[in-house]
């Protein structure tokens, strides 16, 4: 008996290595602990199961240890405006004109992301009875100094549904999604289903889609480059979907962006 | 024409003084917009802000450039700098020579440098563009990509060069050249200079 459960062991501990075969290992291992100690006892056996379990939590296959936590970054304040400003002012002027660019791209970014944050504030809460994620809030705007502000905020039934709202400036995307706009064959269709479509919401040109695995995907281009879109997990219909969408304040949003 | 060659002088002249008279207009107009909360605005007058800034410095890549390599004089009047905020930074454009000539440009400050250098410096990428036109050589230490484009209507070749440097991607259109005399006259150019300004 005794020789039998420790081959048992043998086999455990040969598949210990493999990450990817966790669970399965987990539940063999809980039968060999039972095993054993019903026919030993006490925790005679007790090392070699902890050993296992040790060389699984310290992950250090291939040689390479994985890390297991840290304290990660400090959100770091955005760039002081009008120091960055002033700074660009004295590059330019001991023709340092380097120095002064990036003095203007931080400037722009710490305007971008006041710009980002002011527009999350104005975002309606609830929409269609989801509550904002304020921890999933996210405003990011890229050193190019130019349509790179991106928005981002989450509302949520603390389920599994799911409202994302992205607002950017990018031009070169919102330039991906005027061609749905402008291209006839943007509209797929056949005799029974359709998943692409255009509407409107509060008179601005959109184009709705939908897929069973990420549910409905509502886009409207705003202005030049600014762009909204909806991604909208487990909503009964397209009609949830456009509700959720006109709550929005989209001309606010534009006039903030400096669209027309 | 006296006084069209007078009135042309004096734009020229003018030009770059007004180009920094509108660095310091756009930039007091940044802060007054800023102070007032207005930030839209601010945001729009610090990117004419950068547009200045790209074309001053673009200017002060034009003068460092060398009037003349080997034979070939600079074409002046073909000067040319291009302010492009944000996806593409500046375009600066120099000429040399006439029937034998070369054009460079250089684009600065482009997020699409960084596409090219992942194909110089990967060599799986970089074997997959490769072909019997086209290699990759060395300019004052920077990978750079040179392709032979045919041959002008004298049956003399003609090369494209790609140099990415620091921020920066310079491109030479050289016709009528042999490949050596292309790389020569990549190596006249100050590149690590110019990338001091450009960076």
């Amino acid at each position: 008996m005794k020789k039998s459960v420790l081959l048992w062991l043998l086999f455990v501990c040969s598949f210990a290595v493999q990450p990817v075969r966790a669970q399965f290992l987990k539940k063999l291992k809980e039968k060999a602990n039972q095993a054993v100690n019903k026919t030993l006892g006490t925790g005679e056996t007790n090392s070699n199961a902890n050993s296992s379990s040790a060389s699984q939590d310290n992950n250090t296959y291939g040689g390479k240890p994985t890390n297991k936590g840290g304290g990660g970054l400090k959100n770091t304040t955005p760039p002081d405006v009008q120091q960055q400003i002033a700074d660009a002012e004295t590059a330019h002027t001991a023709a340092k004109y380097s120095d002064a660019r990036y003095s203007i791209q931080q400037a722009l970014v710490g305007v971008e992301i006041q710009l980002g944050r002011e527009i999350l504030k104005s975002l309606p809460n609830p929409v269609v009875a989801l509550e904002k994620d304020t921890t999933q809030d996210k405003v990011s705007s890229t050193q190019w100094g130019w349509n790179n502000l991106t928005i981002q905020r989450v509302y949520s039934d603390k389920k599994d549904k799911q409202l994302t709202v992205t607002i950017g400036n990018n031009a070169l995307y919102a330039g991906m999604a005027n061609l749905y706009f402008n291209n006839a064959y943007g509209v797929q269709a056949d005799a029974s289903n359709q998943n692409i479509k255009q509407t409107k919401v509060k008179g601005n040109k959109a184009i709705i889609q939908y897929e069973d695995s990420k549910g409905y995907t509502l886009m409207v281009s705003m202005g030049q480059s600014a762009m909204i879109v909806w991604e909208c997990i487990n909503f009964a219909d397209e009609n949830e979907v456009m509700a959720a969408a006109n709550s929005f304040d989209i001309d606010g949003i534009k006039k903030s962006l400096g669209e027309q | 024409m006296r006084s069209f060659i007078i009135a042309v002088c004096f734009v020229t002249a003018g030009y770059p003084s007004i180009a920094q008279g509108d660095f310091k207009t756009q930039i007091a107009t940044a802060k007054k917009s800023y102070s007032a909360g207005k930030l839209e605005d601010t945001h729009f007058a610090l990117q004419q802000a950068l547009q200045e800034l790209d074309m001053i410095i673009g200017k002060e890549v034009l003068k460092i450039m060398p009037q003349k390599i080997d034979s070939l004089n600079a074409n002046p009047k073909d000067d040319h700098v291009a302010a492009n905020v944000g996806f593409v930074g500046a375009t600066i454009h120099r000429s040399y020579g006439t029937q034998r000539n070369a054009e460079v440009e250089i684009i600065n400050n482009s997020p699409m440098v960084n596409t090219l250098n992942a194909f110089l410096n990967s060599g799986m990428l970089g074997g997959m563009v490769r072909d019997e036109n086209t290699k990759v050589v060395k300019v004052q230490g920077y990978k750079s990509r040179l392709e032979k484009q045919g041959d002008n209507a004298n049956g003399k070749p003609n090369y494209h060069l790609q140099i990415p440097f620091s921020n920066a991607l310079m491109t030479v259109t050289a016709n009528g050249m042999t490949e050596e005399q292309v790389l020569a006259l990549a190596n006249s150019f100050p590149l690590q200079d110019i990338a001091k300004l450009v960076q």
